[in-house]
């Protein structure tokens, strides 16, 4: 708790900064503070209450996906359905880690273990299906007339897409093979951070961070591809022909 | 090849009721201002755009009827200003060929598009306006489509480049085929169809 208070006082003394330098941030920093204060509190409510019954943990990671997919659904938007699109490519993306995790038992299926996990797992598929999705319908978009040219070559609609989902699942990819190649060298990822602090040892939370990462890189690879599959799908008219919808 | 245009009414655009013939071996200018709808015509018929009502018969069967893909390979179609895909000239004429592409092939639509042979290993990209119209052109020739259709082929070159790509669309029809320019130039239409259609 005195970490919190101690916090807190830092905020009261960035109002008195931001006061006294005429930023006027003032208003913006309390709000953030207050909500970040609410939000915290009732997640952990529930989280205490989710980790208490294992029947509710499964219920909180389909919130999770609900969510995910409502976010990367509004990045995918240009397709019909974007969001039942979103929720595919996310969920078939974390199914590729969550199931042999879990089924290997290198994690347990309790609360206190799968909901972190998959939120991780879900979390990594959001973003790739996110920035896979939109950089896909972006480009071609941008790139009509070479879309286009291919098109009126005898191309499908995959093969005109072609090389726009390479860039796209390439793009897509970057955050996550940087993070993976640089970790402990340039950052200390939030799941070995969270273990030390929670009274791991150094060596238990590198096994785990590791875990994650190298799970994450499938994830997010499954999830790219599969967004882009099925962004191109959507993109797809009768007459072999690319239609963005407004 | 013969390609016929039934009453052809656009989504975009004011045209309706057109209809024509295109035979293989005549070049025919469609001619008009701009925004009538000329482009989105030429796309109609490659299904590029769907028409509002109307047929499209390519040697008497419904377009509609074919693969799109296989109606693009016997329709050749020559965007405005059209894009080169990445890499060389060589890359662009063997886009739409089976691998590996058939050399003769591609010397034979170089050729038809009116360009020496050392044009295939240069950077597509790197080409003059006039050359990249004939990269395009050459392009669509590859699969040997019995119709060609270009949406304004000269809009952008000089009185040079433009009269040269002139004499090459009259020498494609020459060789038999059924050759469409989307023009808004009258004179030019004057100066090389053997039809013109007014819009």
């Amino acid at each position: 708790m005195t970490g919190v208070i101690v916090a807190a006082v830092l905020v009261v003394a960035a109002v008195g900064l931001s006061r006294a330098s005429r930023i006027g941030l003032e208003r913006e920093l309390v709000l953030a503070a207050v909500r970040a204060g609410v939000q915290l509190t009732v997640v952990g409510a529930i989280v205490a209450l989710v980790f208490e019954h294992a029947g509710l943990a499964w219920a909180f990671v389909a919130v999770m996906l609900g969510a995910a997919s409502l976010t990367s659904g509004r990045r995918l938007r240009g397709t019909p359905h974007a969001t039942a699109r979103a929720a595919a490519a996310i969920a078939l993306g974390a199914a590729a880690a969550i199931v042999p995790l879990l089924a290997t038992g290198a994690f347990d299926t309790a609360p206190r273990e799968l909901v972190p996990i998959a939120g991780i797992l879900i979390g990594g598929a959001m973003v790739a299906t996110s920035v896979t999705g939109r950089r896909l319908i972006d480009r071609a978009e941008e790139d009509r007339a070479g879309v286009e040219a291919r098109l009126a070559l005898g191309a499908s609609v995959p093969e005109a897409l072609a090389p726009t989902v390479r860039q796209a699942v390439t793009t897509a990819m970057i955050p996550i093979l940087d993070q993976t190649k640089n970790v402990g060298l340039v950052t200390l990822p939030g799941t070995f951070v969270g273990l030390i602090l929670g009274g791991a040892t150094p060596a238990e939370a590198a096994r785990v961070q590791l875990t994650v990462l190298l799970a994450l890189l499938a994830v997010e690879l499954v999830a790219a591809l599969a967004a882009a599959r099925l962004t191109v799908a959507g993109l797809r008219a009768p007459g072999e022909r690319v239609v963005i919808r407004p | 090849m013969q390609l016929e245009l039934d009453d052809i009414a656009l989504a975009r655009g004011a045209l309706s009721g057109i209809s024509l013939t295109l035979r293989g071996g005549e070049l025919t200018a469609l001619e008009g201002p701009s925004g009538i709808g000329k482009t989105s015509l030429l796309r109609a018929i490659v299904r590029l755009d769907e028409p509002a009502a109307g047929r499209v018969r390519v040697d008497g069967e419904d377009a509609r009827e074919l693969d799109p893909r296989v109606l693009r390979r016997r329709v050749g179609f020559v965007a405005q200003a059209p894009a080169m895909l990445p890499g060389t000239v060589r890359d662009n004429l063997a886009y739409a060929l089976p691998e590996p592409p058939d050399e003769a092939r591609l010397r034979t639509a170089l050729e038809a598009a009116a360009l020496e042979a050392g044009f295939l290993d240069r950077d597509a990209a790197r080409l003059s306006g006039g050359e990249q119209a004939r990269v395009a052109i050459a392009r669509a020739l590859t699969r040997e489509p019995g119709a060609l259709l270009l949406d304004e082929p000269t809009a952008s070159l000089d009185p040079t480049a433009t009269a040269a790509i002139e004499q090459l669309l009259r020498d494609l029809a020459a060789r038999g085929l059924a050759v469409l320019v989307v023009t808004h130039d009258a004179a030019q239409a004057e100066r090389i169809a053997d039809h013109t259609v007014r819009l």
